[in-house]
């Protein structure tokens, strides 16, 4: 188990003192390969806080985190031996902003900052930073220009290319969608996908996006309130109680599909998680 | 009567690659048009020129008859309002009322007038019982929320959306939509700029833009369809309307099913 | 930056709170003068017990206010600390022989390293190291057997202990009043107030309410820049950036991952700020009307008369005496 979380619970406070749960009673378990996760919730549900747990940006206040052996906990939080940098290089985090993290004069540069931090050679850093913008969908000609000189799409792709260089056997990324066309979207999530299954790593996606969820996700968890609700596949997460009780959104293939299904007076066998999957299905139907 | 009038407007931005060429459109008072484009496409730029703050290199911008130029550029903020991307970047007060207050105070409204405004405006938008919330305290949507509101309460007949709500969840987005909806009902006029097709559906035009051009206008019915021009601009067919387009290719006929996809798709 | 308690408004009711920013400002400035101008020993302890009552009719809770003085303890401390050892003026009111002795040092020097090695479990660290530096100070007095080195002595003169009880009973009252001030005044009306004030320097061509724009607005922003920085430290972090731990060089680097991105951020978000606030008619140094106005009250009257009455009072009974 890469990521272990035992009884999990977080406790922040406000300028006065004032205490608010984000986090509640959280067990839970991911992979070091494999997986393919995305972490859902409305707004101040607890996802972003959950996900800067798995690398240790944040200690619980109650239960502890094990990240590759490495146990976190407020009673070790004390201990000056403990080193939370490795598990930031295994676990790779990307946040929602790319102007977060980008500040090199180059992209390259940029690239090459995560690395070199763990202790990575310049020149086996730029190997990766050479390596990793092709992997984001990005040619070598970017490695030379100024980050600050990008579009949203770009940025985004070489703040993940920056966490990637550091090659990390989990990659978390918060939001990474948000803000780009269709087109953008679309192609940011192949590179998801491809990461997942050419470099064989754990990907975990925050998003607001149903659509990513049914189309790519493996695994989903669902977090209300601080509590971690529903671990498991996307297939069964869409029961009408479910979208009732958590007031989730329905994906537009399965809302699409069930229309259908009801408009045709039919029922359309097998799972169509995807555009093409649906409309064949459709025109089998039909025909 | 046209309230927006665009002729042959051309931009440029400071040493880079044209953001707009010779673009022309117009809108009529109280239609609902959006202003579909990918990243990059001159959308935003075409918002910022609406209401001067960007000047263009050519051609002339009318609202409401009057030539946007540096002496008219107040008259025209009057009656066109700008809900930005960012729910934070725009939120100029310190608390709810004050930010409502803003736009009022530089109209130089009175006082008992301006009070009267705010809590009309605060309660249209449902954030009332926010009036004294900093900004801190509140989501994006409601920051967005008060966006809209500080806007209606300086009386503009047009409320341009700039991706108003690219940066929301899903929740929000509804809520601003909502509020998109009941304002075009009473007469507003209204332009979403978005590459989110769900925000199109419900306007009565849309123009397309690539690459700083004019692709194609048209009324919302047809561009909806038209799978060419949207995929062209980076975007995509909503999914329904991409299952009409599958049952042309493939040559199946089913006329009922159609006009049910067709309402499906209006209905998000 | 959770514990700042200086300047933060803390939500009340009392007559503190109704009273109109100007009023509150001006009377500061003229009590903060008073302060500095009482020069005999009864005023001043008269002068701290008004501040003091002001505090509990005000209903200010006093431990806010000694919060608020706690970061500038070290300070008062220093310089009656300082004034007592170096001000040799005066009549000499307290002489303490010391030895130094063999025996005396070693002693000394353990009660330093006891202190040192206790002081994180105390609770209360200045009376804790108060009682030190009298204990060592006993030390060197009392212990005078063993092989001496030298004899010295530790004197106090009058001037030395008054002038160290006036400037730190003047600090004492400056902060309590000022901590008063910010306590029971919003930001906002403070700005207001401000604004409203310093409106005489329109005359010689300062914008007072650009002025109070940009502070408004930087009063806007400081808990989402706050917030921001915290995000990008957040964020490089997880690149293996360790704020905790590394050498200069690497401390330099890590500076810089932090200060780019908050000032790109910065740089964009005053862009868009600008933009929001041009399209919605905000022209700089154009006339506005103003949601908030400021109401004169009585009471207002009556704490302007007090204030100066005070001043005047400091200032007549100076020249009598």
């Amino acid at each position: 188990m890469a990521i272990k979380f035992e009884r999990v619970g977080y406790e922040y406070q406000d300028i006065d003192g004032k205490g608010y749960l984000a986090l509640a009673d959280i067990t839970l378990n991911i992979n070091k390969t494999g997986e393919f996760i995305t972490l859902i919730g409305e707004t101040g549900s607890g996802k972003s806080t959950l996900a800067q747990h798995m690398n240790a940006l944040l200690t619980p206040t109650e239960g502890r985190v094990h990240i590759f052996g490495v146990k976190i906990s407020r009673e070790g939080k004390k201990d000056k031996n403990l080193k939370l940098n490795p598990i930031r290089q295994k676990v790779g985090l990307v946040f929602q902003f790319p102007e977060y993290q980008l500040f090199e004069e180059t992209v390259g540069n940029d690239i090459a900052f995560g690395p070199k931090n763990f202790g990575v050679s310049e020149k086996e850093a730029e190997e990766r930073a050479k390596k990793m913008i092709n992997i984001v969908g990005l040619d070598e000609s970017y490695l030379s220009r100024s980050p600050f000189n990008l579009s949203g799409g770009e940025k985004k792709r070489v703040s993940i290319a920056g966490i990637l260089a550091m090659e990390p056997d989990i990659l978390v990324l918060d939001e990474p969608t948000s803000g780009l066309d269709p087109l953008g979207r679309n192609a940011l999530l192949k590179v998801f996908y491809e990461i997942h299954q050419k470099l064989d790593k754990t990907v975990v996606i925050i998003t607001h996006d149903m659509n990513t969820v049914y189309e790519y996700a493996k695994r989903v968890l669902v977090m209300r309130e601080g509590n971690l609700v529903y671990d498991g596949a996307p297939t069964q997460l869409f029961s009408r109680k479910n979208v009732k009780n958590w007031n989730l959104d329905v994906p537009d293939i399965l809302k699409v599909r069930r229309a259908i299904e009801e408009k045709l007076g039919i029922t359309i066998e097998g799972e169509t998680r995807n555009k093409a999957d649906l409309m064949a299905k459709i025109g089998e139907a039909l025909r | 009567m046209s309230v927006i009038e665009i002729e042959n407007v051309s931009f440029t931005y400071h040493g880079d690659k044209r953001a707009l060429d010779n673009v022309s459109l117009s809108i009529e008072k109280g239609e609902w048009v959006s202003i579909l484009g990918h990243n990059g496409s001159g959308k935003s730029t075409l918002s910022k020129l609406i209401v001067g703050l960007l000047k263009p290199q050519s051609g002339t911008i009318r609202v409401d008859g009057i030539t946007l130029s540096a002496s008219t550029v107040r008259d025209i903020r009057k009656r066109v309002g700008i809900v930005f991307q960012n729910p934070d970047n725009q939120f100029v007060g310190v608390t709810v009322r004050d930010d409502i207050a803003f736009g009022l105070e530089n109209l130089q409204i009175e006082r008992p007038e301006m009070i009267e405004r705010i809590e009309h405006y605060a309660k249209k938008v449902d954030m009332y019982p926010y009036l004294n919330k900093e900004p801190h305290a509140l989501s994006g949507g409601q920051k967005q929320r008060v966006a809209i509101a500080g806007i209606l309460a300086m009386k503009t007949d047009v409320i341009i959306f700039d991706e108003a709500t690219a940066m929301l969840d899903p929740e929000g987005r509804e809520r601003v939509m909502e509020f998109m909806r009941t304002l075009n009902r009473e007469g507003t006029t209204i332009i979403p700029i978005t590459h989110e097709m769900k925000e199109a559906v419900m306007s009565d035009r849309i123009v397309v833009l690539k690459d700083g051009k004019v692709l194609k206008a048209d009324k919302s019915e047809n561009i909806l369809k038209d799978k060419e021009t949207l995929e062209r601009s980076n975007l995509e067919l909503l999914l329904p309307l991409e299952i009409m387009h599958y049952m042309n290719e493939n040559g199946i006929d089913n006329p009922s099913l159609k006009e049910f996809l067709w309402q499906l798709s209006l209905n998000g | 930056m959770k514990n700042i308690v200086i300047g933060r408004y803390v939500p009340g009711n009392s007559f503190l709170y109704s009273m109109d920013p100007r009023t509150k400002l001006i009377a500061l400035i003229v009590l903060m003068v008073a302060a500095f101008l009482i020069q005999s020993f009864a005023h001043m302890l008269v002068a701290l017990l008004l501040v003091t009552s002001l505090l509990i009719f005000g209903k200010i809770s006093v431990k806010r206010v000694y919060l608020g003085l706690r970061p500038l303890m070290f300070l008062l401390f220093f310089t009656f600390i300082f004034q007592i050892l170096f001000n040799q003026e005066g009549d000499e009111i307290f002489v303490l022989p010391l030895h130094y002795t063999a025996l005396s040092i070693f002693a000394a020097v353990a009660v330093a390293v006891f202190w040192f090695a206790t002081k994180k479990r105390v609770r209360f660290k200045l009376l804790y190291f108060l009682i030190t530096v009298v204990a060592i100070f006993a030390v060197f007095h009392f212990i005078d057997f063993g092989f001496l080195f030298a004899r010295g002595t530790f004197r106090v003169f009058e001037e030395g202990l008054s002038t160290a009880f006036f400037i730190m009973v003047r600090l004492i009252i400056i902060i309590m009043l000022s901590t008063i001030l910010t306590i029971t005044t919003k930001p906002t009306d403070l700005n207001l107030g401000l604004e409203r004030v310093l409106k005489p320097l329109g005359i010689v061509r300062i914008n007072t309410e650009e002025i109070a724009m940009i502070i408004s607005i930087a009063l806007r922003y400081i808990p989402t820049l706050l917030d921001e920085a915290n995000k990008i430290m957040l964020a490089q972090a997880s690149r293996g950036v360790d704020f905790q731990e590394g050498k200069l060089k690497d401390k330099v680097v890590q500076i810089i991952s932090l200060l780019v991105p908050m000032f790109i951020i910065s740089f964009q978000r005053s862009d868009d700020l600008a933009n929001a606030m041009e399209a919605r008619s905000f022209v700089p140094g154009q006339p506005r009307t103003r949601l908030h106005v400021l109401t004169w009250k009585r009471l207002d009257t009556v704490a302007m008369v007090v204030s100066f009455l005070a001043l005047t009072f400091v200032i007549v009974s100076r020249v009598v005496l």
